[in-house]
């Protein structure tokens, strides 16, 4: 029972990354920042589950565990560096670390 | 047939980008809100109709599309919110229309493991740091309230041009190219047992892949903790600088 085609999910998974995108160049909030960074994942996530389903296979799907793991750490790892940045500076403003002017 | 299917995707992404780009955070915008509106319709009915062409065969695609458009619009919302406890919710919503997703396509296990993870342990650590560092302005108006650096964006129109591109291509190539054909028995086929079959492929096929992952894990809790420990001085000779974005064209060296 299979209520959903390849195309249709990396369809969606395409417009979910445009979005992430998006966001990580406009928004100046570090955390939304990483937020938008977690929407490119789900994204990429959604189509490597289309291709496997395409394929008929369940690699898509392993590797969709992988992209969760490197979703854990990347979240681990740069919300300790956002924290970090905010004790340095008082704000979550990404504009702040602009230090070349240009 | 096809060609005309290239377009409509071109549509969505270039409607949804208009949306996207009345609805990020600005100083001093005049009330769009009705264009907005109309956009995000066009938007959605426009991806309607493409799913419906691209999902036919499909037994019934209603509940798939209806979720799709809580997981695009929920993401949508989140990098237009200028709250960033908002965003976390509205990310909370998309995680979990995706994941309802992902077991209407028979990867219930995913499904599974991205609410527990995502929803259950990546957004309790985002709460987490919004509320050590977000400090709020006790400010009547709902969008007053929010910090400065909330309420401008970077280069509005070049990103929401820039994610056009990106999406409308990847869209279009997606409608438009020749896949090999879906087997739909196949899937069906291999969508039983989800969990247990996962789990064989993961411990045979993908044995060290999974040990890396393990060691990928340990090494970021100890650099998280190595980096999050050390007492870090504030600088005092710093002064904040205007944005670059469309206030931050007077400023100099411009």
């Amino acid at each position: 029972m299979n209520l959903a085609t390849p195309q249709a999910l990396m369809l969606v998974g395409a417009l979910i990354f445009g979005l992430g995108v998006i966001g990580f160049l406009a928004r100046r909030n570090m955390i939304v920042m990483f937020l938008s960074t977690e929407i490119m994942f789900q994204g990429v996530l959604v189509n490597l589950v289309g291709m496997g389903l395409l394929h008929g296979n369940l690699q898509g799907q392993a590797m969709g565990l992988f992209v969760l793991v490197i979703a854990a750490v990347e979240a681990g790892l740069g919300l300790a560096i956002v924290v970090m940045m905010y004790r340095r500076r008082g704000t979550l403003d990404a504009e702040s670390w602009r230090t070349m002017r240009g | 047939m096809t060609d005309t299917l290239v377009y409509l995707a071109y549509a969505v992404a270039a409607a949804g980008a208009a949306g996207v780009y009345l609805g990020l955070p600005r100083e001093s915008k005049p009330d769009r809100r009705g264009l907005l509106v109309i956009m995000a319709a066009v938007s959605a009915g426009v991806f309607c109709l493409v799913m419906h062409r691209i999902m036919g065969d499909a037994a019934n695609h209603v509940a798939f599309v209806v979720l799709s458009l809580f997981a695009i619009g929920g993401a949508a919302r989140m990098i237009t919110h200028p709250k960033p406890v908002y965003s976390a919710v509205y990310f909370i919503i998309v995680i979990l229309s995706t994941a309802a997703m992902l077991v209407l396509a028979g990867a219930e296990f995913l499904g599974l493991v991205l609410v527990a993870v995502y929803a259950g342990a990546i957004l309790v650590t985002y709460a987490f740091v919004i509320m050590l560092s977000q400090q709020s302005t006790m400010h009547s108006d709902h969008f007053r309230n929010a910090l400065d650096y909330d309420r401008s964006s970077r280069e509005p129109a070049w990103t929401v041009i820039a994610g056009f591109v990106l999406s409308a291509t990847i869209a279009g190539m997606i409608v438009q190219r020749s896949w090999p054909s879906f087997d739909a028995a196949r899937a069906a086929k291999t969508a039983e047992h989800n969990t247990l079959r996962l789990g064989e492929l993961l411990m045979t096929d993908m044995a060290v892949s999974v040990e890396l992952a393990a060691v990928l894990l340990l090494v970021a809790m100890v650099g998280a903790i190595a980096i999050a420990r050390k007492r870090i001085p504030h600088d005092e000779t710093f002064e904040t600088r205007r944005p670059l974005g469309e206030s931050g064209r007077t400023a100099p060296p411009y």
